[in-house]
């Protein structure tokens, strides 16, 4: 049923292009091959010509999320800083000055499900970024001076984030919408968390020792490159990788039984921000409830909303207004943000968006509407693929979910199946007051 | 991979494309790819410079109420509507002298993108609500965003009113909030009517897409009206004499520092290559390749980060690599430290200058001249990956005039340059005696004596450091500081961008 649907909506949409020429249940329009190594660790090689570039990712499907021992936040994050210190065979210095050689453009980042460190290089430097990503994997090394350096580092990106009402309202939010999950901190950590990193050294060793392992490591290469020559290559430098991942004992949130208020007082001058977070599910690229809360999110709250359009564009009540209904490995939230203009509309503005979700959960979306919003994520999802490296970085987070990226064919193939009727059952059991938390930040000179 | 670069250049012709004109041709940057979408980059030689005294921010404003705004067959709603499902947009970048509105679509939606595209740009309704909501948001961008939750580019804004002042290029593009209140909506529709003109354009195209659409493109632009170019005289920023202290003062718990000067090479020349190379090693944007980076965060954990630029960088706070079209014929050399603790401020910025100093007056070492050389080899092609980012660029080569093309002449250049050659241009425009800092930080009285004094800055730290590390401290604790105390000002951060 699912495949007859897609194949209706690809005529849909596709209309002749080189797309529909693509057998009609695949979305995503490059070749992969997977190939696993007997340690468990497994490589997604898409190869692309003609750029004469490489992605080179490699996803470690730890993050903020795995943070679940007490005073420890932040570390997944602190550790993807650590994991640039250097080796036996290659210190910091040897490694950046071989980075810099091969002219990559190389770095990391860390969010609640995933450590992503990435880098592009001209093709003919495959091997080099091999070598030094294996063995800084494998033989990470350094000693508690730079390791309390670094932390400073931390710190400092810490105080830069701060000045932002945003950063502010996000800890406050997490902090209150979870009791058990490690979802209540952010990926930088509680502050008195960070302060703490220094004195963090032997932890830390653990930490690199049960996480970076090759079961709970995928390497992803994008690009212009053979398959074939590629692989003997992986298996001569991953190979030797010792398996030994020990996963996280997360605490499961329990059901939120009634509705969460918080109020954040900003120490400068913003415009009000609202944020309404209704707590979601865990990703499952076959799950239709999943599927729908995910359109819904825009449908109810994005720029072709009825109360965008309402309140930012013709009662100019608010900036902005967005609704973020995005996939976490464990259930996380379903986030609905704006920025009022006038504080004293603030209660408007929560009873507007108590409206649309009224309406949603007991009204029909039309067919119409909802096939454009079908064809904006896969025409979205498509034009973001324009380089190797844009590929890889928009597989990331299905590969840090999933462990591949098979998940994308499957989910657009649930989208493509979609009905009204689904999109109606996803707003009864989400948009609901007891599942929420309501954060409002006022500035205190505003 | 420098194949890479010289084939992107050829591929930019003008294939035989059937146009109205001579100057209908010379007005097109046509760059046909194997590529599923289609690019489109339609330049205005027009900018913040434009803007007429008391009115600043009306090229902006101009600009956004086109992108975000109704047009005269649409309402913006119905243009949001028919947008969403190709999920395209269309947005606008102003800078000093360019104004360019870009848009990108799946070839699939070619003819009902390029139609509303067209459209948007020129039929707008300029409609009032429009207008207010526009200005409107303007307005809290400059009292609420940029004063109180982005120091940092808080400080790189009034750095460049500072660096620039009395020249057009001193007020931010978005104005001030009194320029803005004054702005009305037959300002805006004159400043559409006097510069949205066919002496101003420059279109450019490319993707997916054949010669027939470029020549059917250019026709329909046709329909704007001749114009005269917008001729502003490039700025003359005054010499800076000494070392100029501008602090902007707000409760904040780590400082955000930004230092420059202006220079006048611009990209193309020999020069500009030279001083590039020089820039990338002191301070490549947010790459551990900087040097500053490794003296202020690698060796001290004072920061985030710590970079260099030769040329203007809007939103690096936000961006891994520069957009194009932002041209300028008058450049700014600058230094972007991102925030410290308050009260390490003074220590790092001894430290930057300290750095800077030593390379101008030692140049690079034949070590780090080669490495930089093949840094920058493969990493120049960063840049660009994109039909949509090679466009702007090509554009831009038209703006400076660089017939084979700023990629393909960088690459050229790192063959070519000798070390001789780039320690000798950094000797000649670089420098670290006459600069102008801003600091967005706290007890602005406390900062001025520290530096009018020259006190020297102590530095603790957390962890233990090499002796190595610890026997520079001294050197940069105690570095001396030139500065007169006429040559400092403190404004409080409510009364920036107000009139």
């Amino acid at each position: 049923m699912r495949i007859f649907l897609l194949s209706l909506f690809m005529l849909l949409v596709a209309g002749g292009t080189a797309y529909a020429e693509q057998p009609v249940e695949r979305f995503f329009p490059y070749a992969h091959e997977n190939y696993t190594l007997d340690n468990g660790f497994k490589s997604i090689l898409i190869p692309i010509k003609g750029s004469g570039l490489i992605a080179y990712y490699t996803v470690v499907r730890t993050g903020s999320r795995d943070e679940w021992e007490p005073g420890r936040s932040g570390f997944a994050h602190f550790f993807e800083h650590m994991m640039f210190r250097g080796t036996e065979k290659y210190s910091s210095e040897e490694y950046n000055r071989l980075v810099s050689e091969i002219g990559a453009d190389a770095n990391a980042y860390t969010s609640d499900d995933i450590t992503c460190y990435h880098m592009v290089i001209p093709n003919t430097k495959l091997e080099t970024a091999m070598d030094l990503e294996s063995d800084r994997f494998q033989n990470l090394s350094y000693e508690e001076g730079p390791f309390r350096t670094e932390a400073g580092a931390v710190y400092g990106e810490y105080r830069k984030n701060f000045a932002s009402p945003f950063s502010q309202a996000y800890e406050k939010m997490l902090d209150t919408a979870f009791d058990k999950h490690t979802y209540k901190h952010t990926t930088m950590g509680f502050e008195k968390d960070i302060k703490e990193m220094p004195n963090m050294y032997e932890y830390s060793k653990s930490f690199f020792q049960r996480y970076y392992r090759p079961e709970n490591c995928v390497l992803m290469i994008v690009g212009d490159f053979d398959p074939a020559k590629l692989k003997p290559m992986i298996k001569s430098y991953y190979g030797g990788w010792e398996p030994g991942y020990v996963p996280p004992q997360i605490t499961p949130e329990p059901p939120q039984a009634k509705e969460r208020s918080v109020d954040v007082a900003y120490q400068g001058r913003t415009l009000p921000l609202l944020w309404i977070a209704y707590k979601g599910d865990a990703f499952d690229p076959a799950d239709k409830m999943v599927a729908s809360a995910y359109l819904l999110g825009d449908l109810a709250f994005g720029e072709n909303s009825e109360i965008y359009k309402k309140l930012v564009i013709r009662e100019q009540k608010v900036e902005w207004i967005a609704g973020d209904f995005g996939f976490n490995r464990d259930p996380k939230l379903y986030d609905v943000y704006t920025r009022v203009k006038d504080e004293n509309d603030l209660d408007y503005v929560i009873a507007e968006i108590d409206k649309i979700a009224e309406t949603f959960k007991t009204e029909l979306v039309s067919q119409e509407e909802l096939e454009n919003i079908k064809k904006r994520t896969r025409y979205g999802y498509l034009m973001r693929l324009d380089t190797p490296d844009r590929v890889a970085s928009g597989l990331s987070r299905i590969v840090a979910l999933t462990g591949g990226i098979e998940a994308i064919d499957e989910l657009y193939g649930t989208i493509a199946s979609l009905t009204p009727e689904d999109i109606r059952a996803a707003a009864q059991r989400y948009l609901k007051t007891e599942r929420r938390t309501v954060l409002t930040l006022k500035g205190e000179k505003s | 991979m420098r194949t890479v670069v010289v084939a992107v250049i050829m591929s930019i012709v003008l294939l035989g494309i059937g146009f109205a004109s001579a100057s209908a041709k010379e007005r097109v940057v046509f760059l046909p790819a194997d590529d599923p979408t289609v690019s489109f980059r339609i330049l205005f030689n027009v900018g913040s410079q434009n803007d007429p005294p008391g009115k600043e921010g009306l090229a902006a404003l101009t600009a956004t109420l086109i992108t975000e705004g109704s047009t005269q067959k649409h309402s913006y709603e119905e243009i949001l509507e028919l947008l969403y499902p190709m999920a395209a947009s269309i947005y606008d970048q102003v800078d000093k002298e360019m104004t360019v509105f870009i848009g990108r679509t799946h070839t699939d939606n070619l003819d009902a993108y390029y139609a509303l595209f067209k459209e948007i740009l020129l039929e707008p309704a300029f409609s009032e609500d429009d207008f207010k909501r526009v200005k409107n948001d303007y307005l809290n961008y400059l009292q609420t965003t940029l004063r109180y939750s982005q120091d940092e580019v808080l400080g790189k804004e009034t750095l460049y009113e500072f660096v620039f002042a009395g020249t057009p290029y001193e007020h931010n593009e978005e104005g001030r909030v009194a320029s803005l209140n004054s702005i009305t909506l037959d300002d805006v529709k004159k400043f559409y009517q006097d510069h949205y003109t066919r002496a101003n354009l420059v279109i450019g195209l490319g993707g997916g897409l054949d010669k027939d659409f470029a020549a059917k493109m250019t026709k329909d632009f046709e329909s704007l009206p001749a114009g005269e170019p917008s001729n502003v005289p490039a700025p003359q920023p005054e010499d800076i004499h000494g070392l100029h202290v501008k602090i902007v003062e707000k409760e904040v718990q780590s400082t955000a520092i930004s230092f420059g000067f202006p220079i006048d090479v611009t990209r193309g020349s020999r020069v500009f290559y030279a001083l590039a190379m020089a820039t990338s090693w002191l301070g490549e944007h947010r790459n551990s390749f900087s040097h500053l980076y490794n003296v202020i965060r690698e060796a001290r954990g004072l920061n985030y980060g710590d970079y260099a630029y030769i040329e203007h960088f809007p939103r690096g706070h936000r961006r891994q690599f520069p957009p194009p079209n932002v041209a300028r014929r008058q450049q700014i050399f600058q230094v972007w430290i991102r925030p410290v603790p308050n009260e390490t401020r003074v220590f790092a910025f001894r430290a930057a200058l300290r750095e800077m100093q030593k390379l101008i007056e030692n140049g690079m070492t034949e070590d780090d001249f080669e490495l930089t050389r093949k840094f920058l080899k493969g990493y120049i092609l960063h840049y660009a990956p994109t039909t949509m980012m090679k466009l702007g660029y090509a554009m831009d080569d038209r703006f400076y005039g660089i017939e084979k093309g700023h990629w393909d002449t960088f690459a050229k250049m790192l063959d070519e340059l000798t070390r001789d050659e780039v320690n000798a241009a950094l000797k000649k425009h670089l420098s670290f005696e006459n600069i102008k800092v801003v600091f967005v930080t706290t007890d602005a009285a406390g900062l001025k004596d520290t530096l009018i004094n020259n006190e020297p800055s102590p530095i603790t730290y957390q962890s233990e450091k090499p002796a190595e590390v610890l026997e520079e401290d001294k050197e940069i604790e105690a570095y001396p500081l030139s500065v007169k105390p006429e040559n400092v000002t403190v404004v409080k951060v409510e009364k920036m961008f107000e009139g």
